[in-house]
C-alpha cells in the first residue's frame, strides 16, 4: 500500500462535509433558486439522496476489494487494457474537477476581495498550502479536517444566528405551489455536487474500523444536507425570489450582518473562514487526484507527484473556464451529467460487474473446490 | 582518485588524533585507564597521577594503616566531605591497632553508609570525578569508593520561571541526587523507576531517566533510551542540548518536550504515563511526550477550582491568538478590509495614522523589532540597568514615537497587547515559537490581507498536524479526537471526573481514580430533611 497513514471512520466524516459543502454555498443556492422557487430548502434534500447512493456504491465496492482504491479496483473489475483506460478517465476528470474547484476558489476571492491580484497568485498560494497537507498524507488531512472543519462549521452557524431577525418567514410561502417538480428540478445541481461523495472510495481502504464506513459516510452525507438546507433556508428567507439573480447570495447576506453598529461588514472574515473550508476541499480532491496517479502509475509512493501534480492544477484551474458566467453556465446545464454519469452510473456498473465476477468466481470455486 | 587521497588523508589525520589522546599516550608498562588495579600500590598510584598530571584539585594522600600496611587516599578538593573522612576514614585506618597481616575487609568496615569496591582504573577515575573518595591499599588489586561526595550547592529555592500564587513552592536545583530525591518525596510508590546513563567526552553528566513502572509505554522507554544513548558530544551543560538531541522534527518552531523546574509538574506528567528525563547539572527537566495543549496548562490550573482553571485556559487560548494574529489582522484591516471597522474607530484612527509617513506593515514591523530587542535587553542586562531599559523603552516606544509622529497610538496599543498576550503563555518556549510566527504572517497579511492570515494560519495547522512527540501526534487529543481526553484541554474538568489517564502515553491500567467521587451534600442530612 502506497499509503500508510489510517485514519477513522469520524476523521473522514468530517473530511468529507467541507470537501462537498466549501463550494456548494457559493453558486448552488443562486442556481437552485432558479428551478425550485420557494421551494429551494426542499432540493437539498432530495439531491442528498444521491449522496446516499454514493456512499453506498463506494462502501460495497470497498466491501469487495477492501484494499483497493476507486484506479485500483477499475483494473481488477475490467482488466488490464480497459481498467488502465478509465483508470485515466477518472485521472482526467479529477483534474478536471479539481481545476474547477480552484477556479471557483479563485473567482470568488478575486471577485469579491482582491480584484487587482493576478488570479494564478491566488491559486498558486492556494495549491501550495494545500501541497503541504497532501504531502503529509493521509493521516495529517483528517488531523487538519479535525482541527479545522468544526470551527469552520460553527462560526458558520454563529453567521445564521446573527442574521436571524432578518429573516421573513413569509418568503417561503406557497408551499409547494407547483407540486413537487420544480423542487425535483432544482435538486438536479446539487446532486452532482452529492455525487462527489463517491471519493470515499479512496479513503475507505485507510480506515481503522472499516466496516463503520457506510455509518460514517451516510453521517457526513446527512450534516452536509443539514447545513445545504440551512444555507438555501437563510437564501430564501432574506432574500425571498431575488435569490436568483444574486452570483454569491451567501456572501451578500453576511452583508445583512449589523449587530450594536459595531460587527459590521463581516465579509472579509466570512472570507477568511470559507477559505479554510475550501482548503479542506481542495486538498481532499488535490490528494485523491495524487493518490489515484501513483496507483495508476504503479509508483511505490505518492509524494514526488505531490507537487508536479499542484503545478498542473494550477493550470487546469486557469483552462477550466473563461470566466465566471461560462463556468456558472457550465455547472448549471452540462455538469450534472458529466459529473454524475462518471461518479454514479460509471461506478454502479463497476459494482454490478463486480458483482456478477465474483459470483462466477465463487461457483468456479465451488465447483473445482 | 580524490576519494582514495581523501581517504588516505582521513587515514592519517585520524591515526595523528588518535596518538594525542592524553588518556591513551602511555609507556608500555604502565598502567592505561582500561586496566585493572595492580597488586602493587605505587603502580596504581603513579598510573593515577600521570592521568591526572596538571590537576592539582587532585589530592594524593598517602598513609600508613596501622603503621604497616601502605594505602593511599585519593580524591577531589572541594568535591568530597573532609570531615567525615579525616573523621571516619583517615583516623580509624591510621589508629588501627592491629599488627597483623591486615585484611582487605578492613576497608569493607570502615564507619561509611556507601561503600562499593572497584576493580579498574577507568571505575577509579569515574568515582573520584564525581567526588566521591578512593582507598587503595597496597598488595590488593582492589579498592573501595567511599561515598563522601559533598559540594557547595544552591538550596531549595521557589522556581522563578513558573510561579504560583497556590501550589508547591519547591523547585529543582543544580544537584541531580536533590532533584531525585524531590520527586521521591512526591512519588512514594516503589513503582517509580529510572535508569541512569553518563552523557558527554568530557563533562560525563549523568542523565537520569525516570518513569512509573506500569503506566508507562514500554516501547517509550525503549525510544528514549535509544536516542539518548545514540547522543556523542563533548559535554551536556543543559537539558536544552538533550532536547535538541532527541526532539523528532529539528526544524519545527514548535517545542516538542516540556521543561519544567517543577517537581510537582513532572510528577503529575510521571503519573498520566509520560516520561521525566532529569539532568545534572540543571534545574530543568525534560518531560515527554507531550501535545500542543499542554503548553497551554499550567501548573495552578489543577491547584484551583475548576471553574477557575476552565476559565484561565479559554484565556490562555484567546491570548494565543492574539498574540499569534492581531498586528497581522490590524495591518490586513488597514490595507485591504477598512469596510470592517466602523466608522467612528475608522475616523479616530486615520486621524492618527495621517502624518505617519510609512505602511502599516513597515509600522507595525518597527514596533514589533523594537519591543523584541527591548525584551531581550531587559531579559539579559543586569537587573540595575534592566530599570533603565525599561525605562527608556516606555519613553521611546509610548510617548516619543508617537508625538515624533513615527508610529500611530493605535499601534503602540497593539504592540502592547500583543507583548502582554505573548507573556501569557505558561512555556516560555512555546512563547517563543508564536513570537517568532508573527513576523511571517504580518507580511503575508501585508501583502493579500486576511486571506494571507488565513492562508498562513492553514499552513501551520498543517504543520502541527505532522509532527508527533515521540510518536504521539501533536494535536492529540483534538486531533485525532479522544472524546475522553478533551476533558483536561478544552476545559479542565473537575478532578473527581477526570477518571481516565491519557491514553496516548498511558496503555493499560486506564483508571486513576475510582468512581463516583463527585462531592454533594451529605446524604444522611437530605433524608431527614425529607422526613421532617
Amino acid at each position: 500500500m502506497i499509503e500508510k497513514g489510517k485514519i477513522s471512520g469520524s476523521q473522514m466524516a468530517i473530511m468529507m462535509n467541507p470537501a462537498i459543502f466549501a463550494t456548494v454555498l457559493l453558486l448552488v443556492p443562486a442556481i437552485t433558486a432558479k428551478h425550485a422557487k420557494q421551494d429551494m430548502w426542499l432540493s437539498p434534500i432530495w439531491s442528498s439522496l444521491m449522496g446516499f447512493l454514493a456512499v453506498f456504491l463506494a462502501y460495497k465496492l470497498n466491501k469487495i476489494y477492501p484494499r483497493n482504491t476507486l484506479i485500483e479496483y477499475c483494473e481488477l473489475i475490467l482488466g488490464k487494457v480497459l481498467g488502465k483506460i478509465l483508470g485515466a478517465l477518472y485521472l482526467f476528470f479529477y483534474f478536471h474537477i479539481t481545476g474547477i474547484i480552484v477556479r471557483e476558489y479563485g473567482e470568488f476571492v478575486s471577485g469579491t476581495f482582491l480584484p487587482h491580484t493576478p488570479m494564478l497568485f491566488i491559486f498558486g498560494t492556494m495549491i501550495l498550502v494545500c501541497s503541504f497537507a497532501v504531502y503529509g498524507g493521509l493521516e495529517v488531512i483528517g488531523r487538519c479536517s479535525e482541527m479545522i472543519v468544526p470551527v469552520v462549521l460553527f462560526l458558520y452557524l454563529v453567521i445564521f444566528i446573527m442574521l436571524l431577525k432578518d429573516l421573513d418567514i413569509r418568503n417561503m410561502f406557497p408551499l409547494m405551489a407547483n407540486g413537487l417538480a420544480p423542487s425535483i428540478k432544482g435538486s438536479i445541481v446539487p446532486q452532482s455536487w452529492f455525487s462527489e461523495y463517491i471519493l470515499i472510495a479512496f479513503f475507505l481502504p485507510y480506515l481503522t474500523n472499516r466496516e463503520k464506513g457506510l455509518k460514517w459516510g451516510l453521517i457526513s452525507v446527512a450534516s452536509v444536507m443539514f447545513f445545504i438546507v440551512l444555507t438555501n433556508f437563510t437564501s430564501l428567507l432574506l432574500f425571498g425570489n431575488l435569490t436568483s439573480t444574486l452570483t454569491y447570495p451567501v456572501m451578500i447576506a453576511t452583508q445583512y450582518i449589523s449587530i450594536a453598529e459595531f460587527l459590521e461588514h463581516l465579509e472579509a472574515i466570512v472570507m477568511a473562514i470559507w477559505v479554510a473550508g475550501t482548503f479542506i476541499k481542495i486538498t481532499v480532491f488535490y490528494y485523491a487526484l495524487t493518490l489515484g496517479t501513483a496507483q495508476w502509475l504503479k509508483l511505490s509512493d505518492f509524494r514526488p507527484l505531490v507537487f508536479p501534480i499542484g503545478f498542473l492544477l494550477i493550470s487546469f484551474g486557469a483552462w477550466s473556464a473563461p470566466s465566471l458566467q461560462e463556468l456558472s453556465h457550465f455547472l448549471s446545464t452540462s455538469a450534472p451529467f458529466y459529473l454524475l454519469s462518471l461518479q454514479i452510473i460509471v461506478p454502479f456498473i463497476l459494482l454490478i460487474i463486480a458483482l456478477i465476477r465474483n459470483k462466477f468466481l465463487r461457483k468456479k470455486e465451488t465447483a473445482t473446490g | 582518485m580524490i576519494l582514495d587521497w581523501k581517504k588516505r588523508m582521513r587515514k592519517v589525520l585520524f591515526k595523528t588524533s588518535d596518538k594525542k589522546l592524553p588518556l591513551e599516550q602511555t609507556d608500555e608498562k604502565a598502567l592505561t585507564a582500561q586496566d585493572n588495579l595492580s597488586n602493587s600500590l605505587q603502580e596504581n598510584i603513579s598510573a593515577l597521577k600521570s592521568i591526572y598530571s596538571k590537576c592539582p584539585d587532585v589530592i594524593f594522600r598517602t598513609f600508613l594503616i596501622g603503621n604497616s600496611q601502605k594505602a593511599v587516599l585519593i580524591y577531589i578538593e572541594g568535591l568530597s566531605n573532609i570531615e567525615e573522612m579525616d573523621k571516619n576514614v583517615l583516623s580509624a585506618l591510621i589508629n588501627l591497632e592491629s599488627e597483623n597481616w591486615l585484611d582487605y575487609s578492613v576497608l569493607e568496615n570502615l564507619p561509611v553508609s556507601n561503600i562499593k569496591q572497584v576493580n579498574k582504573i577507568q571505575d577509579v577515575i569515574n568515582q573520584i570525578s564525581t567526588g566521591n573518595p578512593v582507598v587503595l591499599i597496597d598488595q590488593h588489586s582492589q579498592g573501595v569508593t567511599l561515598g563522601l561526595a559533598k559540594w557547595e550547592k544552591r538550596s531549595i529555592e521557589e522556581p522563578s520561571a513558573e510561579s504560583v500564587v497556590r501550589g508547591p513552592r519547591d523547585g529543582f536545583t543544580e544537584t541531580l541526587s536533590v532533584n531525585i530525591s524531590l520527586l521521591r518525596r512526591k512519588l512514594k510508590s516503589p513503582d517509580l523507576k529510572m535508569f541512569s546513563m553518563n552523557i558527554g567526552r568530557y563533562s560525563q553528566t549523568q542523565v537520569v531517566v525516570m518513569y512509573i513502572d506500569g503506566l508507562v509505554d514500554q516501547t517509550l522507554l525503549e525510544e528514549i533510551n535509544n536516542r539518548l544513548s545514540r547522543i556523542d558530544v563533548d559535554g551536556i551543560l543543559e537539558s536544552g542540548y538533550i532536547e535538541e538531541f532527541i526532539e523528532d522534527y529539528p526544524f519545527s518552531p514548535f517545542p516538542q518536550v516540556l521543561n519544567t523546574e517543577r517537581p510537582d509538574v513532572s510528577s503529575a506528567n510521571l503519573l498520566e504515563g509520560r516520561v521525566v528525563i532529569l539532568v545534572d547539572g540543571t534545574p530543568f527537566t525534560i518531560i515527554a511526550p507531550i501535545t500542543f495543549y499542554s503548553l497551554f496548562q499550567a501548573a495552578e490550573d489543577y491547584y484551583q477550582r475548576f471553574l477557575m482553571g476552565t476559565l484561565v485556559r479559554w484565556l490562555r487560548y484567546a491570548f494565543l491568538l492574539i498574540a499569534l494574529l492581531l498586528p497581522s489582522t490590524y495591518v490586513a484591516i488597514l490595507t485591504f478590509h477598512q469596510e470592517m471597522v466602523p466608522t467612528t474607530l475608522l475616523i479616530s484612527v486615520a486621524k492618527s495614522r495621517e502624518e505617519i509617513p510609512f505602511p502599516a506593515l513597515i509600522e507595525a514591523l518597527i514596533m514589533e523589532v523594537t519591543f523584541e530587542a527591548l525584551r531581550e535587553a531587559g531579559l539579559r542586562l543586569p537587573k540595575q540597568i534592566g530599570s533603565a531599559v525599561s525605562i527608556v523603552g516606555a519613553l521611546v516606544i509610548g510617548q516619543a514615537a508617537v508625538s515624533a509622529g513615527l508610529v500611530s497610538a493605535p499601534m503602540v496599543m497593539v504592540v502592547a497587547i500583543t507583548g502582554i498576550a505573548s507573556f501569557s503563555i505558561p512555556r516560555y518556549n512555546a512563547a517563543i515559537a508564536i513570537r517568532m510566527l508573527r513576523f511571517p504572517i504580518m507580511f503575508m497579511a501585508g501583502t493579500i490581507g486576511l486571506l494571507g492570515i488565513m492562508l498562513s494560519l492553514l499552513t501551520i495547522i498543517i504543520h502541527l498536524s505532522t509532527i508527533r512527540s515521540f510518536g504521539v501526534p501533536y494535536l492529540g487529543p483534538m486531533a485525532p479526537m479522544k472524546g475522553n481526553e478533551m476533558k483536561d484541554v478544552l476545559i479542565r474538568a473537575p478532578w473527581w471526573s477526570l477518571k481516565k489517564r491519557p491514553r496516548l502515553t498511558g496503555s493499560g491500567n486506564t483508571n486513576r481514580q475510582s468512581y463516583g467521587q463527585k462531592p454533594g451534600p451529605a446524604q444522611e442530612d437530605e433524608q431527614e430533611m425529607n422526613k421532617t
